[in-house]
């Protein structure tokens, strides 16, 4: 068994819901998220001879947690053990083993490891087990009014969504092997040349 | 999201990785007299008992860095990690090399040491001591923090250790009124600054391209180049003062040498931040 998230980029709006959401539940400080939405566009404005403005300017939203990858590097560096994949595949973090050395969170790619230096250890998305195992649904995927964040069995969810784990801002899926399923934004299907063309709006949210 | 909050954040490792490999280098040359049987007597055991400089050095760097950690009380568990996990490795290299050397220097106090057992014990140190300075190199290349994965980042760290080693082992061999191979380490020194300074200065040219979707290298470390002129001037003036200690009589040697090793070590401390100023990963993280 293996979860994993869908992540819809023609619905997502960039409300950041899912990122409080995750906040509040998780009950995380200010300068702590579990899921961050990014901003991400480019393009140009153009004036021709005549003075007419002309663009090719676009945008979308990326909202990323931990994808509990298949190569994960923060497992892989972890000295304790501590950060482990469970038997659904979440990777998670034993509070009981970490010593809060804090190299998955300088390692992850994805950002999603954070040292809690209150609790000594570490943080992070576990998919909200404990909702889990209630049947319930991560509060992010519960939370999107847009419905844009999906989650399930990663193979249930390439057969509904197809297998494309790559968009910009994201690293490449080839590095650590995520467990993502993106539909891509509008703006990329009608002119797939944008991809990696644009850059991180929203640099100063981020934490 | 700038360089300095991040190594001010794991200034304990700065100082680690400032401290215990030019300790290991160190010890190792302070012991290499005993070990072939150069000196004897009450000089041998005062070098003997000596070398609790360098392993305290270490130590020291050691401590610092549990001290970043959010609970050293699960520490033991670290060594569940040898072999997969690369800090796993160096902090299981580190005790190693502390523990067989700490035997050493308890052993040193004995009546009567086996002088076989002593050397077999030094050959054992001094493998460990080569081995842990390798494993820290080696501790922070993860393929996914592109800076810190290039091929000479561990290569830099090992000049520092042979920069600041041979300087901290002629203070320790003034400490005891001995002055061997002065011209050799002060060289052994000076070599290894010069190409440190030159695999920095290819490490800045590589810096220059380098950035994720969220910063560029350069923004990180601004200045790359200065922090080498400083670390080169530093490192360069510690080494001018050990040349210029070599006529010197009494106590004077060893507080110059105590100086040019804390020069070199000065300037070896603001390299290994900016190590830790250029992290960032591939995609996302700062």
């Amino acid at each position: 068994m293996q979860y994993g998230f869908h992540f819809n980029g023609q619905r997502c709006t960039g409300c950041k819901t899912c990122m409080l959401a995750c906040k509040d539940f998780h009950d995380l400080g200010y300068d702590v998220a579990f899921r961050q939405v990014y901003e991400y566009g480019g393009g140009t404005w153009e004036k021709d001879a005549e003075g007419a403005l002309s663009q090719d300017c676009f945008t979308y939203y990326v909202s990323v947690a931990c994808n509990h990858c298949a190569k994960p590097v923060c497992v892989k560096v972890c000295p304790t053990g501590a950060m482990h994949k469970d038997d659904r595949g979440i990777v998670t973090v034993d509070g009981q083993r970490c010593i809060g050395c804090g190299y998955c969170a300088l390692s992850c790619p994805y950002r999603a490891p954070k040292v809690d230096r209150e609790a000594g250890h570490s943080a992070k998305c576990d998919l909200c087990a404990d909702r889990l195992d209630a049947g319930k649904s991560p509060i992010c995927v519960e939370a999107c009014p847009l419905r844009a964040l999906d989650f399930g069995e990663v193979g249930d969810l390439r057969a509904r969504y197809g297998t494309v784990a790559d968009l910009a801002p994201l690293p490449s899926a080839s590095v650590t092997s995520p467990h993502v399923v993106i539909t891509l934004p509008r703006c990329l299907e009608d002119e797939p040349s944008r991809a990696g063309t644009g850059e991180i709006q929203n640099r100063r949210e981020i934490v | 999201m700038d360089g300095f909050s991040t190594a001010f954040s794991e200034i304990t490792l700065v100082l680690f990785t400032t401290l215990a490999p030019s300790g290991a280098v160190a010890y190792l040359l302070m012991n290499l007299p005993v070990l072939f049987g150069r000196v004897d007597g009450t000089l041998r055991q005062r070098l003997d008992r000596l070398s609790c400089l360098p392993l305290a050095i270490t130590m020291v760097g050691l401590i610092a860095s549990a001290t970043h950690l959010g609970n050293p009380s699960n520490a033991l568990y670290v060594f569940t990690g040898v072999g997969r996990s690369p800090l796993s490795t160096e902090v299981f290299c580190a005790v190693i090399f502390l523990a067989l050397a700490g035997m050493y220097w308890l052993y040193s106090f004995a009546l009567a040491p086996r002088r076989g057992l002593q050397r077999v014990l030094l050959v054992a140190i001094d493998g460990a001591a080569v081995v842990f300075v390798i494993a820290t190199a080696f501790a922070y290349s993860v393929d996914t923090i592109p800076v810190w994965n290039l091929s000479l980042a561990p290569v830099s760290l090992l000049l520092n250790a042979l920069v600041g080693g041979p300087l901290l082992a002629l203070s320790g061999f003034a400490g005891v009124g001995y002055r061997p191979w002065t011209r050799p380490l002060v060289a052994l020194s000076g070599a290894a600054l010069v190409a440190n300074v030159a695999v920095y200065g290819c490490l800045g040219t590589q810096l220059a391209v380098m950035a994720n979707e969220m910063v560029h290298a350069t923004d990180l470390v601004a200045g790359f180049p200065a922090y080498v002129g400083v670390f080169a001037l530093l490192a360069g003036v510690g080494i001018v003062i050990a040349w210029r200690s070599r006529g010197c009589e009494g106590r004077s040697p060893v507080v110059r040498l105590a100086v040019a090793t804390a020069c070199a070590l000065a300037g070896i401390f603001l390299m290994r931040f900016t190590f830790y100023m250029a992290h960032f990963t591939v995609g996302l993280g700062v």
